[in-house]
This record gives C-alpha cells, structure tokens and sequence, in this order.
C-alpha cells in the first residue's frame, strides 16, 4: 500500500546534470534546514520551476518533513510548480503600470494568444504571467520578455515581440 | 587589514582625486530604471567615444546609481558642470561629447527637462527639481561607482565607522542616534535610537542585526535604488548597528525582484571584507561582524518583522503576535534589531555630523530627510529626498513638474497598500508622520502615487484590497477571510450592483479586519478603503443600487 | 512561585507570574472564546476569539499569546470584543461549506457552539462557497476541507506531539489548505503513523474516524495535554 516513492524519485533526479548546481549549493550551506530556501531559489533558477523530483530530493537531502517543504514552497509566488513555457512573458501589474495601462496589455494578450496570466500555451511554447511590481516604476508599464525589460511598451508593441520570440 | 592600511588607501585615492588626474567626469545613471532604458549600452558607446577622441586621460566615464528623474533616462551627468543630458540616445553620443567636452557649448535642447522647462539649467543643481531636495540617504548615489569601495572611502565612506570604533562606546553611539530624533523608515516611525538601547539592554551570546530591504509596496522602489546606488552605505550602518547593539551576525533580507540590488550587495559585503571593515576584528579590533544576504521570494508580508524572521529561518512567512518583540526574542529566538534600509542608510552621516545637525532637519516630530518614489500621473517620475515637512504641493508640482498631459491632480496615495489618499483640498499637507495619520493614510515606506481626473478611487481601493488579499498569508481569520470579503463587496460596488447594506457591511468589516489582525498587514489592508471613503465617499454613493 | 496583581473584568486577582491571560482566566473560571487553542499545544493566536482589551495597550491582545504583567487591567466582554467575536464566527461558517444538518460533528463541534455563544442568529455575510476536496485515502480517518477552520490544532499536534509532520498548510491567504506530505492523499503519506491524534485535535468535522454517522463522533481533545503530562511521569 505505501511505497516510498520519496527514494524512487530522488534516483531519478539523480541523472539530470543540473542537480550537481543543487547539491553544490545545500552543501554550502552546511546542509542547514533553515538555509532551504536559499535552496529552492538555486533549483528554480535551474529549471525554471521546482519539479516534484527535485523536491523530493530537497526534502531528502535536508532531512525535512515533505510536508514541511510544500507549505514552504506553495506560500512564496516566486516559487512555480509547474514549467512556465519556453518563452516567457512577465507583465507588471504594480500601481504605476497599473496606472497606465497594464490591464490593456493582458487584456490584448489574451485576445492575441488566449493566455491569462499564469497559463502556458498547449505547445508549452509561451507562458504568460504578472508581477506585483518589477520595481522600474519611471517606466510603466513595463514588460519582461525572456528576461529582456521592455519598457513603455503599448499592447501592440509588446504581442509584436512575443510573435517574433515563438516564431523563431 | 587595520586601520593604518585603510588610510593609506584612503589617502591614496583622495590625492588621485586632488592631482585632477581627470578633469571630467562623466556620469552615466545605471539605476535599474535607466539600465532597462538601455543606458548599459549609452555608457558602452561613450566610453568607445571617450577612445576615439583620444580624451581617456582626462575624461573619466563611470557607471553610478539613480540619480532620480527615471523616465527621463538614459541619463548621463557631466561634471563638474553638474550639466545632465536626458534621454540619451547611442545616436547623440558624438554630438552631445563634442558641444559638452569640445566646444564648452551645452545642447540645450537635450538637457535634464528640456521637453517641459521654458530653459532649462546648464547647472542641474539650479533646476527645481534638485533645489527643493536635500540628499541624506542618496547623497552619493548618482555620483559614485556603486561597484568600487574606493570610490564611497573618497566621499567619507567607513569614517564613521572608524569614528565609532575608536572614539566612541556602544552606549555613546546609541545616545547620538537618539538625539537624531531619527525615525524607522520602513513605515511604522519607531524611534530608531530607542529601538537600539532595546536590543542593547538584552543580555545574549548573540545577537543579530536584520536589514529590511524586502520593499513589497507596489510603485515603491527607494530602497532598490539605494541599495543600488551605494551599497556600503546601508553596510556601514548596519556595522555601526551591530557594534552599538552589541551583534556579531547580520542578514541583509532582499527581494528577489531585484536582482542587480543583491548582486552589488554581495558585492560590496566582498569588497568591505578584504578591506576589513567586515569580518573578523575589523580594523584591527576586537569587534567582529559579518553579514549574509537571504533573499525574499516573493512575499509582501515578509515586510512585517516577526514574518521576515521566519523567511530568513527557511519557513512561510507567517508572522507570530507580538509580544515578545525580536528585540527580546527575534532570529532563532535571539535578541535582533531590524531597521529598514533607508534607516540604516542615514546612520552614518549621523555619526559623522552629530545627532544635533539631524534632528534640525525636518519637523520638531519627524527629523531628517525622507525619499520618496513618485510614480503614477505625474510629469517626472522618480526617486526624491527631500526634508520632512515639505509639502504635498511642493513635491507634486515643484519636483514632480506637475500632473501629466495637464491634467487636474486629484489625490495621491501614500504608504502603498497599507496607506491612504491625500485629495485635493489638503495639498498643502506638510509630509511628515503625524499629519499623515491625521489624514487617514500612513507616511509608509515612501511610495507616492500620484492620481488625476480619471483615476475611479472605488476601483483603486479595489486594487488595493486585492493586493492585500493576495498577499495575506492566511493565518488568521480577520485578514484572510476579512480581505476577502471586503474584496468581494468592492468588486460588487465597482460593478454598480452594491447596495447600501454592502457598503454598511463594508465599513463594520473595514473596522472589524485593523482592529483584530494579528499583524500589521491585516491591520493596515482597510487602509486604502477607509481613506477613500472619507475624502471620496460620494463615488461610492454614486455607485451604490438602491 | 511569586504572585502579581492583576485585574480582570473588574476582578481583583493575585495569580502567578509567568502564565498566558488565558491560563490565568481559565484557572480564575473567566469564560474566553477560543478556536485555535488546545491545551499542550504551542499558541499561535490565529483566531483572534480570544482577544481583550489591557488598558494602556491601544490595541486588543491575544490572550492565548500575552503573558500576565503586574498590575494589567484587562476587559474580556465589552460590547467591542463581543461584536468582534460575532463577526470572526460568522467569517469562520462564510468561508467554508458548513452545513451542521448533514456533519458527522454535529451537536459535538466547537464551531457550532461558538455560533451559540457568539449569539449569531444568521450570518451577515455572502458564502464564499469555495470547492473543497473530501480525502478518504486514509483506511480509518477523513479529511473534509469543507468543515476545516484552519486552526492548525491537527498541524500542531502532529509535529509537537506525534513528531510525525505528515500535516501542514499550503498556499497563501483564503486559499490555505492543510495538507499531508506533499499534498499527497492522506493514504499515501509516508510520514503519517496513523496515531489519530489529529483527529482528537480538531474542533470540527473536518477530521474524523471512518464508519459513524451524523451526530456519533465522539473527539477528546484533552488527550493530547494527558499525553504530555503522561510522558512527563514516565521521565
């Protein structure tokens, strides 16, 4: 009835190279359960979110109960648990952007791609999501596009970019 | 390193300046605002510019942080002219070098506010936008490379921890910061000399100091741009801290949105080790102090201290009632200061100037400089420091240059979500705490919204009310179920389908979620609603289906 | 152990420094609401029922969280804290799927008799209604988010007494769940050793053992405080 899924999972993690980066860093950090999510942030940055897997594998490595882990991860919204697209596009929806229009650009987003923040295409090549506030305020509103600022940018500009970025 | 050494290399880098080795300067503004402008490649192209014309050896080209007006940017600063060119193009380059540096004849129609001043000011200092201002926590951003510890040692940088060390005792250190009469600059205005002898009085093996630089109000980016502009600043005051306190461990807690903020945060903690002004025995003492950065991921509520100590010990950043206080019982338990980073970042020209020279700036109740982010309808968005007390109006239309496109200012909205709207009729308000309060809106962490006309003020408590939903952590009742509900009644006013009975509810709810939060995010979240419905109560009346 | 003096409901009261204003109310037969307290549990104070007004202090205190200090004047039942606690119930049956008729805690839940208490005849607020599983991996017990209240008490007990830590609290805001490993059906966990403390912990239908029906559940949530004052004797 109950298996111990934890280990099978960690043996799979085991074979992808970017587990080397986590490891590196969890052994920085002296394998403190405090340090987890420095921890977490090193494994996001790697695969851009968090699969199951590399939780798993976390959460054995620290010794942390698994329960312990997920309310963790699932409290902070920089943390994803699901894999955001190949390209993807991060619209500001702080106050200043919301003043001038950030709406507008979700808004033709949607129309454009049938995305509402937080959604990947069906060909997981386009993620779109929002940010509370990138913090470049003088230069609302603001999108990030695969980590490229786009700033003042209109509706049009910005789905013009995006078409250039999936048609490659 | 000891003392001896760092003098020498302070002595060093101040005669380089002195012998005018260079005899210009030019600045090219790489604040976060200014990076996205694409200023990385305006400071790439005047320095091949600089080459082609042979002037290396007395043109200097430095990258600095903000230095304010961002949607101006690029910007570059020509000193000792003091003359900014805005929205520097890599086209313009050639030209701009050859009238500035060639023909000593400034093209005018690119300087800093050439687009709205009828002149503007070959001098940017004479520009309204820089007189109104006195700069305390920026002081040096925007003019010093926030990637060179040598060049903060030139401008006075770790004198004051020097002082401290040598000439001072914890005690002294804590009673100068008193007489400051300074005020936490996070938010709440607790006296911050205060807030020290608390945690000094403590008797623990360890204790620690917390920098506060988890800035989550939406439309506020102060202490980016400070950590940006001059990291060492908010370090030194941190070392101060620690010594005055009595810590030997601190943490410098910094939002994962910025990026370019922790990597020249590391950065300085790096460069101030092997100067040895950070570590073990630093400048040859017996005090030792050394400091991490732990990186927020994405959780206004970490703000609030009690959650902010629970992030940084790798759990959910659910804050606990107080008492006990982290002055008694903070970071695993142990006595710990926290300060916000524009605190930290006023520390050391007190120690410098003397607590007496700060506690005249500013109003008898509120000392000192604040910084403001202006964003929003208003002409020059950006970062400001200017003394407590100015007023609204002076802010808005003398260093704001006015609402945008001409329009009619309508309010403005301080201390983000947690804040209030200042309307029309009380532009004169002078900025400092009290007033604030006395308004309905908060003083906060230095946000500053500016609305016109076609701002909709029910849509905009709206906003707010989802912001504080979103972000409440969902511990306690009040504030998860609470900003739920009053989203929800929000939502149905703005969509004209509320009646008199939601809006009753609505404010029996406002009151009920500040009274019985656990903390000060379910506390402050009716905020925006509150203020609004007492300076814009017909909007809601407007709305309402009888 | 020293004594202080302290006022409570315009009673003047010697009691023992060191202890919580609700242990000293307790001890005194002072009545205070409470949700999110269980004896032997560590108080979070997230139900905010057990709030009093301390003069001097402008802002209303956790009673489960403040300890007692000499000479605090304290007030348990203004018409304040009342309405208060009348608005928290009525927050507590809006937000979830509540419906006492069909709950196997009926007539033996904490929830239900704080709506007693806190005299709540109807409830002014619109039902969030929000979806909400019914886990029944486990052989012996069942998890219903539709009664949960999240208090924690099941989170707390299992990590503070059983130190199993199968339970915990995903997400964020109104959209916290409890949740075993990681949100693993309740059957699947790997850290659960079915102990059935959490479900003497709970004050609701939200966790209860498999086979009774409506009205039979019998929950003694006083095992837990006996457990840790057996281990004790057993040291």
């Amino acid at each position: 009835m109950k298996t111990n899924t934890l280990s099978t999972d960690v043996e799979l993690a085991k074979t992808d190279p970017r587990i080397k980066l986590i490891t590196a860093k969890i052994k920085k950090e002296n394998y403190k359960p405090d340090a987890l999510i420095e921890i977490l942030h090193t494994a996001q940055n790697a695969y851009g979110y968090l699969p199951m897997s590399v939780l798993k594998f976390i959460t054995k490595a620290l010794h942390l109960p698994p329960s312990r882990v997920y309310s963790t991860v699932t409290f902070y919204h920089f943390f994803s648990l699901k894999s955001k697209g190949e390209h993807t596009c991060l619209v500001c929806t702080g106050t200043a952007c919301y003043v001038k229009g950030a709406q507008l650009i979700l808004n033709e987003i949607e129309k454009q791609f049938a995305l509402k923040p937080g959604q990947v295409t069906a060909d997981n090549k386009l993620g779109v999501s929002v940010a509370r506030c990138i913090g470049a305020c003088g230069l609302a509103p603001a999108v990030v596009l695969d980590e490229e600022v786009h700033a003042k940018v209109s509706a049009e500009e910005i789905v013009n970019s995006i078409n250039a970025k999936i048609a490659v | 390193m000891n003392r001896q050494d760092l003098q020498t290399i302070i002595y060093a880098e101040k005669a380089k300046e002195q012998n005018n080795k260079y005899k210009h300067k030019l600045c090219v503004c790489c604040g976060a605002g200014c990076i996205s402008s694409g200023s990385e490649e305006v400071l790439k192209k005047l320095q091949e510019e600089v080459v082609t014309r042979g002037l290396e050896a007395e043109v200097e080209v430095i990258a600095t942080g903000c230095m304010g007006p961002c949607n101006q940017g690029p910007l570059i600063k020509f000193l000792p002219e003091y003359t900014i060119y805005q929205k520097v193009d890599c086209s313009n380059i050639k030209e701009i070098v050859q009238r500035q540096l060639i023909e000593k004849k400034p093209i005018e129609d690119l300087l800093l506010f050439a687009d709205s001043r009828t002149k503007p000011f070959i001098d940017a200092r004479e520009d309204p936008y820089y007189k109104k201002q006195m700069k305390i926590a920026l002081k040096n951003c925007g003019h010093i490379n926030p990637e060179r510890i040598e060049d903060y040692l030139v401008h006075d940088g770790y004198h004051a921890l020097d002082k401290v060390l040598f000439q001072m005792s914890p005690e002294e250190v804590i009673a100068e910061i008193k007489q400051s009469r300074m005020r936490g600059r996070g938010g709440a205005g607790y006296p911050t000399g205060l807030k020290w002898e608390t945690v000094y009085k403590y008797v623990s093996p360890q204790k620690y100091v917390i920098c506060n630089g988890d800035e989550g109000d939406p439309g506020a980016f102060m202490d980016r741009s400070v950590l940006e502009g001059n990291p060492h600043r908010v370090l030194e005051g941190m070392t101060i801290a620690a010594y005055a306190v009595g810590a030997t461990k601190g943490f410098a807690y910094i939002r994962g949105e910025y990026p370019l903020a922790i990597k020249r945060f590391e950065l300085a903690i790096k460069q101030a080790k092997k100067l040895g002004v950070l570590g073990n025995n630093i400048l040859g003492t017996e005090f030792s102090f050394d400091v991490e950065v732990r990186i927020g991921a994405g959780a206004f509520v970490c703000g609030e201290e009690t959650a902010l100590i629970a992030s940084i010990e790798g759990k959910r950043g659910t804050p606990r009632p107080r008492p006990p206080f982290p002055a008694e019982s903070g970071l695993w338990g142990k006595p710990t200061l926290i300060n916000n980073v524009e605190t930290f970042a006023g520390i050391s020209p007190i120690i410098n100037n003397g607590g007496e020279w700060y506690s005249d700036i500013g109003t008898p109740k509120s000392a000192g400089t604040k910084v403001f982010a202006l964003a929003g309808k208003i002409n020059y968005s950006g970062l400001i420091e200017v003394p407590m007390g100015t007023t609204l109006r002076e802010i808005v239309f003398d260093i704001g240059g006015g609402i945008q496109g001409g329009g009619e200012f309508k309010a403005a909205q301080t201390g983000g979500p947690s804040g209030g709207c200042i309307p029309a009729e009380y532009l004169d308000v002078k900025m400092d705490y009290e007033s604030l309060t006395s308004l309905g809106s908060i003083m906060g962490s230095g946000g500053l919204i500016v609305m016109d006309q076609s701002s909709d003020m029910v849509d905009v408590a709206r906003y707010f009310m989802e912001f504080c939903m979103d972000e409440s952590c969902g511990k306690c009742v009040p504030c998860r179920v609470g900003t739920k509900m009053m989203h929800d009644l929000l939502k149905k006013i703005c969509e004209e389908k509320g009646t008199r009975i939601d809006l009753e509810r609505l404010e029996e709810l406002a009151v009920y979620v500040r009274e019985c939060s656990l903390c000060g995010l379910g506390a402050s979240a009716p905020n925006p609603l509150l203020s609004t419905l007492r300076h814009f109560r017909h909007e809601y009346e407007n709305r309402i289906t009888e | 152990m020293p004594k202080i003096s302290v006022t409570i409901d315009d009673k003047k009261l010697d009691v023992d420094v060191g202890k919580t204003i609700l242990e000293i109310c307790k001890e005194s037969g002072i009545e205070i609401l409470t949700m999110c307290h269980l004896k032997g549990l560590t108080d979070v104070g997230a139900c905010r029922l057990c709030l009093v007004e301390i003069e001097g202090i402008n802002k209303l205190l956790s009673a489960c969280t403040t300890k007692i200090a000499a000479n605090m004047i304290i007030r348990t039942k203004t018409e304040k804290i009342k309405r208060y606690q009348r608005i928290t119930s009525e927050l507590f049956f809006a937000e979830r799927n509540h419906v006492c008729s069909v709950c196997v805690a009926n007539g033996k839940c904490d929830l239900q008799k704080l709506g007693y208490k806190t005299e709540m005849d109807h409830i002014r607020y619109p039902y969030l209604f929000p979806e909400c599983n019914v886990d029944t991996s486990h052989p012996w017990y069942v998890l219903d988010h539709n009664r949960c209240i999240m208090c924690t008490r099941c989170v707390r007990a299992c990590g503070e007494v059983e130190g199993a830590h199968n339970w915990n609290v995903m997400n964020r805001g109104y959209q916290v769940r409890v949740i075993s490993d990681f949100d693993t059906p309740w059957g699947e966990s790997v850290t659960c050793t079915s102990c059935g403390k959490c479900v003497h912990a709970c004050p609701t239908g939200a966790i209860w053992p498999k086979a009774i029906v409506q009205g039979q559940l019998e929950k003694k949530p006083e095992i837990i405080a006996e457990l840790i004052e057996k281990r004790k004797m057993n040291l």
